[in-house]
């Protein structure tokens, strides 16, 4: 069962991927060629998935718009998680009143809700797809900074630690070469989980005409452009929609697996 | 007790901490707020005066500490495009919201524990793998995605539910249920899938504790003894939970009301940021996160008093 899972995800993930990769050197149409003579047009050979209410084709700008979102997940993600885990590793190991403002200002930006940070965000800085993306980050700091302290904070009175430090190694060479491998497996899994709701938010601020904007290609910008003519062509909201769940889906199956195997890891070594 | 106090405490550093954080973030801002709010009536006398007036030329610190203490007071200064008291604004959309997010926990919560405690009873059986299969796809589909999904193929297709806007429950309660209804179950839909899996989680738990196993051995029915210990704890579960779902409840609530055209402070939000209206940015925001920071609390103190009573119980 577990097995089928991850091999389920792989194959889920290798769509947007693959789509993304090729994007980069090939997509059927360019994504901002319009024919208004052949809009709305279903599915047929010229246009594999059809073509949207500017007679766009709808496979090549999914294709762009699977790179954008894979592509602003990741960057934005790993942004977070070495600001993060950095903010988290010096909370954990200075002094109390140190740890004490790191806490607090880790705490109170988990208090504000993924859009609304996003939102001032956009406010300060203008949309587009950096702004995005450094938004995105920054709502990424806290958890993996919350995670690492508290990684951290567990294995503080381990024995090893307190080996290594009664040979008086350096703090730098602690972190490096004890704590750093124990926590890591756990940022990883915590890594890619947090890329399928890196990507949700990406989609969401789109869809709000606050992320990506035109004539850039984006799932959350599509479906907000289809949303004028659903009624009338409700076909439109189905492929961007569709590809979406199976992005987000595929890494959230990928993070699943990795904790179960992690866990099971855990488990053998006690 | 002291825990209690030591919560409250630190609650209240952290809402002037943020409270702080998001006036210096929107004192960043690009271009001059007083310029945006005048547009091309925008004299540079003008400027001065109304910065002036608003209390805008003194130094960041002092329109901090001036905007702080009237937000203390229930006054968050007025909004550019509205012309209106901030105060007031979100009062008027506040009702909107709030029926909004409470009919969504009230379709979330019983449905998550039903399926979550049947889930744990049949753990592995293809009811468990059909919750858990929902779940997977609950938490990878956008609430605006399936927004527009209930809008195409149900909306439009069964008439009593309205594409968009509110009736006022002043008007007619059965208009405001209706028009508050989709919403609600989107909403649901995007909280319902990590309720479930805290439900399950927490019955699977306390189903393989030695407690239970005493229980069978003391010949107590079954269906009496998953009454009285794990279903006991599954239903506080969910409690637990809400302070980190309320976050997200909001971020879903900004998204639903624009979709569905609701009068509700998510929108107002959404307006006042394309408008760049900066006090009403500011209060909302505040207010927002005020709110999430009190929540929050009030259920870590609910949490420790009930865990402080089972344990006496136990005892």
């Amino acid at each position: 069962m577990r097995k089928y899972l991850l091999i389920l995800s792989i194959v889920l993930l290798l769509i947007p991927s693959t789509l993304g990769l090729v994007s980069l050197f090939y997509t059927p149409y360019p994504i901002t060629q319009m024919d208004l003579g052949n809009r709305f047009s279903g599915m047929s050979t010229e246009h594999l998935l059809g073509t949207d209410q500017f007679g766009r084709d709808i496979l090549s700008r999914l294709m762009v718009a699977s790179r954008y979102a894979l592509l602003l997940g990741t960057v934005s993600v790993t942004l977070g998680l070495f600001i993060g885990s950095l903010i988290g590793i010096i909370s954990a190991l200075s002094k109390k009143w140190i740890s004490m403002i790191f806490l607090r200002f880790i705490d109170g930006m988990l208090a504000f809700p993924g859009i609304v940070l996003a939102m001032m965000f956009v406010v300060v800085f203008g949309d587009g797809i950096y702004s995005t993306l450094v938004a995105i980050a920054i709502f990424m700091i806290p958890i993996f900074a919350r995670l690492t302290y508290s990684l951290i904070k567990e294995q503080q009175h381990a024995l090893y630690i307190v080996a290594a430090k009664s040979i008086g190694l350096s703090t730098t060479r602690i972190v490096w070469r004890h704590y750093l491998p124990v926590i890591l497996p756990r940022l990883v899994t915590q890594f890619s989980a947090s890329i399928g709701s890196a990507i949700l938010i990406e989609s969401a601020l789109s869809y709000l005409g606050l992320g990506v904007v035109p004539p850039n290609a984006s799932f959350g910008l599509m479906l907000k452009e289809a949303q004028s003519f659903m009624l009338s062509y409700p076909y439109l909201i189905l492929p961007s929609g569709i590809l979406l769940v199976i992005t987000v889906l595929g890494l959230n199956l990928m993070g699943d697996t990795l904790n179960d195997r992690l866990m099971k890891l855990g488990d053998t070594n006690d | 007790m002291k825990e209690i106090i030591r919560r409250i405490a630190s609650s209240i550093v952290l809402i002037i901490v943020v409270s702080f954080v998001t006036f210096f973030m929107l004192m960043l801002i690009p271009g001059d707020a007083v310029e945006i709010s005048l547009g091309t009536e925008a004299t540079p006398e003008r400027v001065t005066e109304l910065r002036a007036a608003l209390g805008m030329d003194a130094p960041w610190y002092t329109q901090y500490m001036s905007w702080f203490t009237h937000a203390l007071a229930g006054d968050f200064g007025v909004s550019f495009t509205y012309g209106e008291n901030v105060t007031t604004l979100l009062l008027s959309r506040l009702p909107v919201t709030l029926s909004l997010m409470l009919m969504a926990i009230v379709i979330a919560v019983p449905l998550a524990l039903t399926i979550g405690v049947i889930a744990a009873l049949k753990q592995n059986k293809t009811f468990d793998i059909i919750a858990r299969t929902l779940m997977q796809m609950g938490d990878a589909m956008p609430q605006f995605w399936i927004a527009l999904i209930f809008l195409v193929y149900i909306a439009a297709q069964i008439e009593i539910f309205p594409i968009s806007g509110f009736t006022p429950f002043s008007e007619s309660v059965y208009g405001g249920v209706m028009s508050l209804f989709l919403p609600a179950v989107v909403l649901a839909f995007g909280m319902i899938a990590t309720l479930i899996r805290i439900v399950r989680s927490s019955m699977l738990h306390s189903l393989k504790q030695d407690y239970m196993l005493m229980t069978r051995v003391s010949g107590v029915h079954p269906v009496r003894a998953i009454i009285k210990y794990p279903l006991r704890d599954a239903l506080i579960a969910p409690l637990t939970v809400i302070g980190i779902q309320i976050s997200g409840l909001i971020s879903g609530v900004i998204v639903v009301e624009s979709i569905f055209s609701l009068p509700g402070v998510g929108r107002l939000l959404f307006s006042a940021v394309l408008k760049r209206d900066l006090f009403l940015i500011l209060g909302l925001v505040s207010f927002i996160v005020t709110s999430v920071i009190i929540i929050t609390l009030i259920t870590d103190i609910l949490y420790i008093l009930l865990n402080k009573k089972m344990r006496r119980n136990e005892s």
